[in-house]
């Protein structure tokens, strides 16, 4: 009795975390995409050079997201661990940290009425200790905000 | 260098499959190394258990002894008990080594094999039971599990399923502690064959012992009756197929010729529990 309330529980859990988390990304995608469209006008570019001449100022800006697997994909990660290989359930969770962390500073920059972003950089570290039971991570996108004389666009 | 606004058609760093395709296919494959170990393992198991060493079948004995808190001063009623035991055992043919019986107070009307030659007897059961063939039977039955190996083999399965999972999942892992709480109500679980041969065994040794096999069924035939009272689940599972093998007890007693005599009462020199 004990065993099909566990297997229950356990199957009830996963069902609930896939349910939620499918939704949820969806959201989040349509979000994103809407939203990169909206700051198409403002580059961010990973080059560190910029013509002097052209150049108003240039400030810090960056952006910053915190993310956490959800019991779902921790458990299918889990299930990939035993044989090795990509880590699919992963990789749409950090692209859409590193998107949302890009339009983050962006957002910023357009606060400063920046025209672009240059030297453009990822970093990441993570947050609590234990992997397992609360794996979460910051991933945050930082760069130069510029303002120019002739506009890129 | 002159920028021109565009946006990115695809996203490459996202795989295309779909996480509960993976999930299912990680689970399924999972599962299936699994079963092949657990089959694997348990085909060579069964090979290999008729020469188990003795010793380490103490081994196994003394654990579940512990577990279920086997006295060592007999009761008036486990004398009784070993008597009828000893009788059955005292006929040539069955070669196995002195068994013993442990009455267990539980409502359960349960018997159960347990490795060391225990047989444990619930005392529901024992309330059950109207006679003394009746008992016998039930006893032979164990004894014929006994003979099969049977008991070591539901052991065996059950020490597989553990050492896969403690290989896959380690020693601590709470998947692992799962799996063994519930091995240790499910491991004394016996096959439907199983429980046939044993009946046959029992059956044999029955006449052998009385002369007759007069009560052999008659357990089995009330258990019929009372089937859906719920205190007879716990027989149940692990002893299936009872209608199976009512049939089947049947078919033997009159291929063999076996003669129906009258039983013999049952005195457990217990006040209030003999009948």
């Amino acid at each position: 009795m004990e065993t099909v309330l566990q297997t229950f529980t356990f199957i009830l859990t996963i069902g609930i975390a896939y349910a939620l988390g499918t939704i949820i990304e969806q959201d989040h995608y349509v979000n994103i995409q809407k939203r990169e469209k909206d700051f198409l006008s403002l580059p961010a570019v990973s080059s560190k050079s910029i013509e002097q001449d052209n150049l108003l100022d240039g400030q810090l800006v960056y952006g910053s997201v915190v993310i956490s697997h959800d019991y779902f994909k921790r458990f299918l990660a889990s299930l990939r661990n035993l044989t090795g290989g990509r880590i699919t359930a992963y990789e749409s969770l950090l692209d859409r940290a590193r998107r949302e962390a890009i339009l983050r500073m962006k957002e910023q920059a357009r606060l400063l009425g920046a025209d672009m972003v240059v030297n453009m950089r990822f970093a990441t570290s993570s947050v609590g200790d234990e992997a397992w039971t609360l794996g979460c991570f910051e991933l945050l996108a930082y760069g130069t905000a510029v303002r120019l004389k002739i506009k890129p666009t | 260098m002159k920028y021109i606004a565009k946006e990115i058609p695809e996203n490459v760093n996202v795989s295309k499959i779909n996480p509960l395709k993976e999930f299912f296919i990680l689970l399924g494959g999972l599962f299936g190394i699994l079963l092949l170990i657990y089959f694997s393992l348990g085909y060579a198991f069964d090979r290999l258990i008729a020469k188990m060493p003795d010793q380490l079948e103490a081994f196994f004995s003394k654990t579940f002894e512990q577990t279920y808190a086997v006295r060592e001063a007999p009761t008036a009623e486990e004398k009784r008990l070993q008597d009828i035991l000893d009788q059955l055992q005292a006929v040539e043919q069955t070669g196995l080594r002195p068994c013993r019986v442990h009455v267990v107070k539980e409502p359960t009307v349960n018997a159960v094999a347990i490795p060391g030659g225990n047989i444990l007897v619930f005392s529901g059961l024992l309330k059950e039971v109207k006679s003394e063939n009746e008992l016998s039977m039930i006893l032979a039955h164990e004894l014929g599990h006994f003979a099969h190996h049977d008991h070591l083999r539901a052991l065996g399965r059950g020490a597989i399923l553990a050492f896969c999972s403690v290989l896959l999942f380690g020693a601590d892992s709470s998947l692992t502690d799962f799996l063994m709480n519930a091995l240790m109500t499910t491991d004394l679980k016996h096959s439907r064959r199983q429980e046939i041969d044993a009946d046959a065994f029992a059956l044999d040794l029955l006449n052998q012992r009385y002369g007759h096999v007069g009560g052999a069924a008659d357990f089995f035939e009330r258990l019929e009756q009372k089937e859906k009272m719920p205190h007879f689940f716990a027989f149940f599972s692990t002893h299936p197929h009872h209608k199976d093998r009512l049939v089947l007890l049947r078919q033997r007693i009159k291929e063999k010729h076996y003669e129906l005599k009258e039983t013999a009462g049952l005195n457990l020199a217990v006040a209030g529990s003999g009948q």
